[in-house]
């Protein structure tokens, strides 16, 4: 079969994408590569890789609020800003209007969203970890929710596949509660986290690494390639990197496709429906409203592989009702829009650090240390499952800390000129439980200004969160006290929902039984095997480390196999 | 207190010094009932003198630069009016009458400074009574008593805070006080040396 179709004007292609972010991007570069027509759909605004990171080069003195969040923007950003000073005006332009994209919360929900090119992908803080063999074992183990059709092993080389291509820093640790990757060389580690790293092997037999991040320590020809070149360390990633030294798929993905003149991309499209065709009991594409002119349209192609992110997915399979799927696509199973996770955080403890005075940076990090979960693993056993990681690491403080200490003055102001003291913190990201009451689902009556029905969300953190939170925070003190440090404070964030953890994941779960699952193993809707879900929608479980490199390795997989099947003619 | 740009660096900021989040800024964007309505925050022109000369007197005017020098005063009244909302306009008032009536600008410098001192520990007690109300958010609970009891931070903490960022953000406070280096090409774990200013980035 020929998959190098020339695209007419009649919309039809060999794949579309719905999204242009994280998993989207991936999808995108692993099709075009393998030879396929594909047209990206992005709902949001085009934003050019390097032309159009406004921000990236400013002084602080150039942002007229100096990086706080105004009360215009907190409003405007209501979800966002609950996430802290996200949409502010070094980063604002690249997070989504709230108020423009309004969603209905019958339990709060924390929606951070990025509509444009890119998605989230531009703002992620790029830790990069593999889940370990556990993680996809312990819903059966345990006799949580449905097992993962799929062990570490099958993703395995898939992880390897991206990891050289994003480029991830990292350390070898041979740990089995983290798995190694293929790493470019590590950041450094300061002198108080080194002493810390040290203290915490000898006094509590509990390994610390630097964090595993996508910044380019040391560029490879693939990456020069794309014009990514070696990280400066300013870490004002979030701001879009002038050097494409961090990966985003502005800087990697999307150039990777387009290097293969096969990727059409269509910004300011939302994408609205799948076609079911009754007939074939295949999807024969997708029905998209203009941002701008709510136009409608349609688009065809023989695959469809959704990368909206993980409540996006699930709304589009929701909306897409035919006689086949009256209550939405391949929701057979009524899971569509259930069990939604995330990772739970605001929970960690900080600490002033005596001594290395002389102890200095040069440089600015844009990266922590990793903490590996240590609970729960092993001969531990905690009264509630699963457990927790920290990122977190020491600074030395700089002028700021004269908000919090007494004194004004010359000499204030002079002391404020030197670095202070050491600082040393740690927040922790908790597993969440997939749990069915969890969810999200398409208001009867309400529309988006789209005309599409409105995402509502009636989901919160359970008992075993709340369990785990409590240790987090005791752990994070311990650790600290034990390494000798001063002024220890635990911090309990109250305040914080399903969502705010920016890893929501879940509502179109894979599995081996059509019955309690959306997808089979290689991400394909059981029931219209052409469309392939591969972002957050698909996990089973969420382990407690950060989704991102795990939702790309499975992108890559089913994309190998949409098109090993194509090929064999099965879709 | 949480100034939660991202969650990693935040915990790094916390015990060195953090940005105050507005009261009630992360509350539930359908029940905040406390907006600033437009008109509700303006100052005469004592008042701004008082706020030009506190936010001096915080950053004085030395072999650097001073806070008037860089703007500040305008910086601070615009950061009221634009990222704080009604809670933090009425205690911002309310910190300058209090000056307004001790004739404040009339006063000489060292009686100034012992006043400004008596203002700073007093806004250490206040803080603790905010941090309470902070730790409540969230719950349902508390939350309607949590309003009518709503009160704003301390005048001290926020002519503290905005003074110090506008003044080290601003293009000459931040040159001048610190070695400059946007572009770093490097990490590098180093030794600090004698008197060494901080790198500002
Ligand atoms: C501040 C922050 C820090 C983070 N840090 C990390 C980290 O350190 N490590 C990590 O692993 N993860 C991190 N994440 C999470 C990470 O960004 C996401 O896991 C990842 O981006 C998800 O990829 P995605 O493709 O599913 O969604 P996205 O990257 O969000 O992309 C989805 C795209 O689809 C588009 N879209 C949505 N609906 C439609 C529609 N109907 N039609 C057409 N297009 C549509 C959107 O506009 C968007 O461009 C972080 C996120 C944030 C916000
Ligand atoms: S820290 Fe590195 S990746 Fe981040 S913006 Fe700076 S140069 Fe780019």
């Amino acid at each position: 079969m020929n998959l190098n179709l020339k695209v007419d004007k009649t919309h039809r292609y060999d794949a579309i994408v719905v999204g242009s972010g994280m998993t989207g991007g991936m999808a995108a570069k692993e099709l075009t590569e393998k030879g396929l027509q594909v047209l990206m759909i992005e709902r949001g605004r085009e934003v050019k890789h390097i032309e159009d990171y406004d921000t990236a080069m400013k002084g602080p003195w150039e942002f007229q609020h100096r990086g706080k969040i105004s009360i215009h923007s907190a409003e405007e950003y209501w979800a966002n800003s609950r996430f802290g000073n996200l949409a502010n005006e070094e980063t604002g332009e690249f997070f989504t209007d709230d108020k423009k994209n309004p969603y209905i919360e019958k339990r709060p929900f924390d929606w951070i969203r990025a509509y444009h090119t890119g998605g989230k992908s531009m703002h992620w803080g790029r830790q990069s970890y593999r889940f370990n063999k556990n993680d996809f074992e312990a819903n059966a183990k345990e006799g949580i929710a449905i097992d993962w059709p799929i062990r570490y092993e099958d993703l395995e080389p898939w992880y390897t596949h991206v990891e050289k291509f994003v480029g991830i820093s990292g350390q070898k640790e041979n740990l089995e509660v983290l798995p190694d990757g293929h790493f470019l060389p590590a950041m450094p580690m300061s002198a108080p986290e080194l002493y810390f790293k040290e203290q915490m092997m000898k006094k509590l037999n509990r390994p610390i690494t630097i964090g595993r991040v996508a910044n380019l320590t040391k560029p490879q020809p693939w990456h020069t390639e794309l014009g990514r070149a070696s990280c400066q360390y300013r870490s004002k990633c979030s701001r879009g990197c002038p050097y494409g030294a961090y990966y985003s798929s502005l800087s990697g993905s999307i150039p990777a496709a387009r290097k293969t003149n096969k990727l059409t991309v269509l910004h300011d499209t939302i994408a609205s429906e799948i076609i079911f065709d009754e007939k074939t009991q295949k999807a024969t594409g997708v029905r998209v409203v203009n941002q701008k002119t709510l136009a409608v349209e349609e688009y065809f192609a023989k695959i469809i592989f959704l990368n909206a992110g993980s409540m996006n997915s699930a709304a589009l399979l929701l909306n897409s009702k035919s006689n086949r799927f009256p209550t939405g696509f391949g929701n057979d199973s009524d899971q569509v829009g259930r069990n939604i996770m995330d990772h739970h955080l605001g929970v960690g403890a900080n600490a002033t650090v005596e001594g290395f005075e002389d102890d200095y940076i040069f440089g600015q990090r844009p990266n922590a240390l990793y903490i590996p979960k240590f609970r729960n693993w092993g001969t531990d056993k905690r009264d509630y499952l699963r457990g927790f990681g920290y990122q977190g690491g020491a600074s030395r403080s700089d002028w700021k800390r004269g908000i919090t200490t007494d004194g004004f003055g010359a000499t204030f102001k002079e002391d404020m000129t030197k670095p202070g003291s050491w600082v040393m913190g740690f927040g922790g990201f908790g597993e969440v439980l997939p749990n069915p009451e969890n969810r999200m689902y398409l208001d009867k009556d309400k529309k988006d200004p789209y005309g599409i029905p409105m995402i509502v969300f009636d989901a919160a953190f359970g008992e075993n969160e709340i369990a785990m939170r409590k240790d987090m925070m005791n752990a994070a003190v311990e650790m600290l006290e034990v390494a000798g440090f001063k002024n220890v404070a635990g911090f309990n964030r109250q305040d914080t929902h399903l969502g705010l953890g920016i890893h929501d994941m879940g509502t179109a779960r894979m599995g081996k039984d059509p019955k309690t699952s959306v997808l089979n193993k290689f991400n394909q809707v059981h029931a219209a095997k052409n469309v392939f879900v591969t972002d957050g929608a698909a996990m089973v479980s969420s382990s407690c480390v950060n989704p991102s490199i795990t939702y790309m390795a499975m992108t890559a997989r089913a994309a190998n196999h949409a098109v090993e099947e194509l090929k064999k003619q099965n879709l | 207190m949480m100034d939660r740009r991202n969650a990693i660096r935040n915990v790094a900021l916390l015990v060195g010094g953090a940005f105050s989040a507005p009261t009630l800024m992360a509350m539930n964007h359908w029940e905040d009932n406390l907006k600033a309505s437009p008109a509700a925050f303006a100052l005469s022109d004592n008042q701004k003198l008082i706020v030009a000369e506190v936010a001096e007197i915080i950053i004085p005017k030395t072999n650097t630069p001073g806070a008037k020098d860089v703007g500040v005063p305008d910086f601070v009244v615009m950061m009221i009016q634009d990222c704080y909302r009604k809670p933090e306009h009425i205690s911002f008032a309310e910190g300058l009458a209090d000056l307004e009536n001790k004739k404040f600008l009339s006063l000489s410098s060292s009686q100034k400074s012992e006043i400004l001192k008596q203002v700073e520990s007093n806004s250490v007690e206040q803080m603790k009574v905010y941090q309470v109300q902070q730790t409540k958010m969230g719950d349902n609970d508390d939350r309607e008593q949590m309003k009518e009891q709503a009160k704003g931070l301390p005048f001290w903490r926020l002519i503290k805070e905005l003074t110090l960022l506008g003044y080290y953000t601003s293009e000459q406070g931040l040159k001048s006080s610190f070695d400059y280096v946007p572009i770093p090409g490097k990490l590098e774990m180093t030794k600090l040396k004698p008197n060494q200013k901080s790198f500002a980035y």
